[in-house]
Formats: C-alpha cells, structure tokens, sequence
C-alpha cells in the first residue's frame, strides 16, 4: 500500500498534516459502516477494508519516521535492519555522549539539565527533517541522492529513542511531585 | 513480550558496566549502533600483553535483550584470548538467551561490539608499534 497514493497526498516529506487530516476523516465517514448497511457483503467488505487501509495510511503519514520510511519504500527503496546503512563513528559517538549526559541528569535529578539536552536532540531531529524536506521536494530523488538520504532516516531514530527517554524521565519527576505534594515518600 | 529469564537476570543485573580509560593502548572500544531501533552500545576490553582479555565493561542504551546480550558478551570474553573473543558469533548469545527473532539484531550487535572493540584495539598496537 502506499499511502500517499491512498490519501492523495503528493510524495514528499513536508505534509500538510491538518488538510490530511481533513482527508482521513471525510474518508472515513465516506467509508462508515452505516453508509453500507443496504450494501451486498462484499461491498461492504471493500469498503471495510478501504477504511482499514486509510486509517493506516494516516498512522503512518502522521508520524514522522514512518514517512519517511513510506517515502524511501515508494522510491524503490528497502529500509529496516539490514538494507540501512551503519551509523557513523562521529555520529555514535555523540549520541552516546548525549545518552550518558542524560542519564547522569537522571541519577541527579536534574531536570532542567534533562529539559535542555531534551531541546537540543530535538533542534537536531528537526533539522534532519529538513534535510528529508529538501531531500523529496523535488519530485523523485535519484539513487545516488536516496542512498545519501537514507542515514537520516536511522538519525531520526536515534534521536526519537532519547526523546522518547526525555519525556519518560519528565513524567517520572512529575510522579514524584505528585506523590511529594500528597506527602507521600516517593 | 516475554523476555526469558536469563535475559531478565541480565538487564535488571548486568554485569561489568561502566567505562575503562579509551586512551589506555591496551584498552580496545567499540562503538555500535542500531539505525532501525537507535540502541547505542560501547564495549570496551583491557588486553593484557599475552593476548588475553583481563578486563571488559560495557554500557548500553536500548531495550532489556540489548542490554543482556552486550552483559553477557563481556562476562564471555573476560579471561579468553582475543582471538577465542573474535570467534564468539551472535547465534550463541542468540542461543544462551533465548532471544525472540524480533530481537536477534540485539545479538548481532553485541557481536559487532566485541568485533569493533578487538579492531581498535589492534589498530592503536599497530600504531604503537609504528
């Protein structure tokens, strides 16, 4: 399935999410079950499963990664585990340093300190989505240009997997204020 | 899903984490990576100068059976030969802990860990030696 084709949005990876959005849900309702009811069965199992696929196209669409994904996948492009390429030293190297000043913050529950390396991996997963953003805007890469963009795609994942981290330990300290505020020992 | 006991055991004790000194010319490190999942993984192993490892540490950022196959790998090499270390395949560590297919890749990169670690640490021998 590609699901740009199935929410007609053009290839590329700077959406209009609230317009797909728009899309996803007039979709849907076309494809309600209640709109149906008169239907034969296997009418209505078509538009079951159209609604099925639209609603995945959304998921994926909506989510960054899986977009870009989406997009090196409707190229001609294999990505997961062993099609990606391997990260580079300099660029692991940073991420661990990032990985143990976060967890150090932690230990010391030093949540400013968590916020800003929060905000920092974020400004670089953004620029990473521009690069993405320049990268398919105009119209269909070359081989020679995918095969550059593709380390992004696992940089978007390196830094989704911190900030997935972040608000973890965000949510954490936040538990423990509440059990504080309560007079509860955390 | 359910993580067998031996992974368990391993990611809430792991075993020899922690850092050895990276300048050190017989300390090897290695530093891999999972771009699918973005796990990060160091080993590091201290060589003494018979050629056996008599010091390993490791530190992993990833899930419980990442963790687990990079404790076990340094609790494996500790005390062998680097080459006897070089010859650990990830199936074994597949094996020991009975990993889940979704999470061999945790396995292959302990192996390219330890692999790494081994390079660097003949790369500054050789250097030494130059």
């Amino acid at each position: 399935m590609d699901p740009f084709a199935m929410l007609g949005a053009p290839r590329r990876f700077d959406l209009d999410l609230s317009a797909l959005e728009k899309t996803h849900r007039e979709l849907s309702r076309a494809l309600h079950p209640d709109k149906f009811a008169q239907a034969g069965a296997s009418e209505r199992r078509a538009a079951l499963e159209k609604a099925a696929s639209v609603n995945e196209a959304w998921r994926v669409l909506r989510d960054p990664i899986r977009r870009a994904e989406a997009l090196f996948q409707a190229e001609g492009l294999a990505v997961g585990e062993t099609n990606e390429p391997k990260a580079s030293p300099a660029f692991l190297m940073e991420v661990m340093e990032e990985r143990e000043a976060l967890a150090d913050a932690r230990a010391a529950r030093d949540l400013a300190k968590v916020k800003a390396l929060g905000a920092g991996v974020s400004a670089r997963a953004k620029a990473v989505e521009s690069r993405l953003t320049a990268g398919f805007a105009g119209g269909s890469p070359s081989r020679d240009e995918l095969a550059a963009l593709l380390p992004l795609l696992g940089e978007l994942r390196f830094y989704r997997r911190f900030l997935d981290e972040v608000e973890a330990i965000e949510e954490e300290a936040e538990e423990r204020a509440l059990a504080g505020a309560r007079g509860v020992s955390p | 899903m359910a993580y067998s006991e031996k992974v368990i055991d391993h990611a809430e004790n792991p075993r020899n984490v922690g850092t050895l000194d990276k300048e050190d010319p017989s300390v090897g490190t290695g530093l891999v990576g999972a771009p699918a999942c973005g796990d990060v993984m160091r080993l590091q192993i201290k060589v003494s100068d018979d050629g056996v490892i008599q010091d390993a540490k490791f530190k992993t950022f990833g899930c419980g059976s990442a963790i687990a196959s990079s404790s076990l790998a340094t609790e494996w090499i500790k005390g062998k030969k680097v080459e006897e270390a070089e010859a650990i395949k990830n199936v074994d560590i597949v094996n020991e802990l009975n990993l889940p297919p979704v999470k061999i890749h945790c396995s292959v990169l302990a192996e390219d860990a330890i692999k790494s670690a081994i390079a660097d640490y003949r790369a500054k021998q050789a250097a030494k030696k130059a």
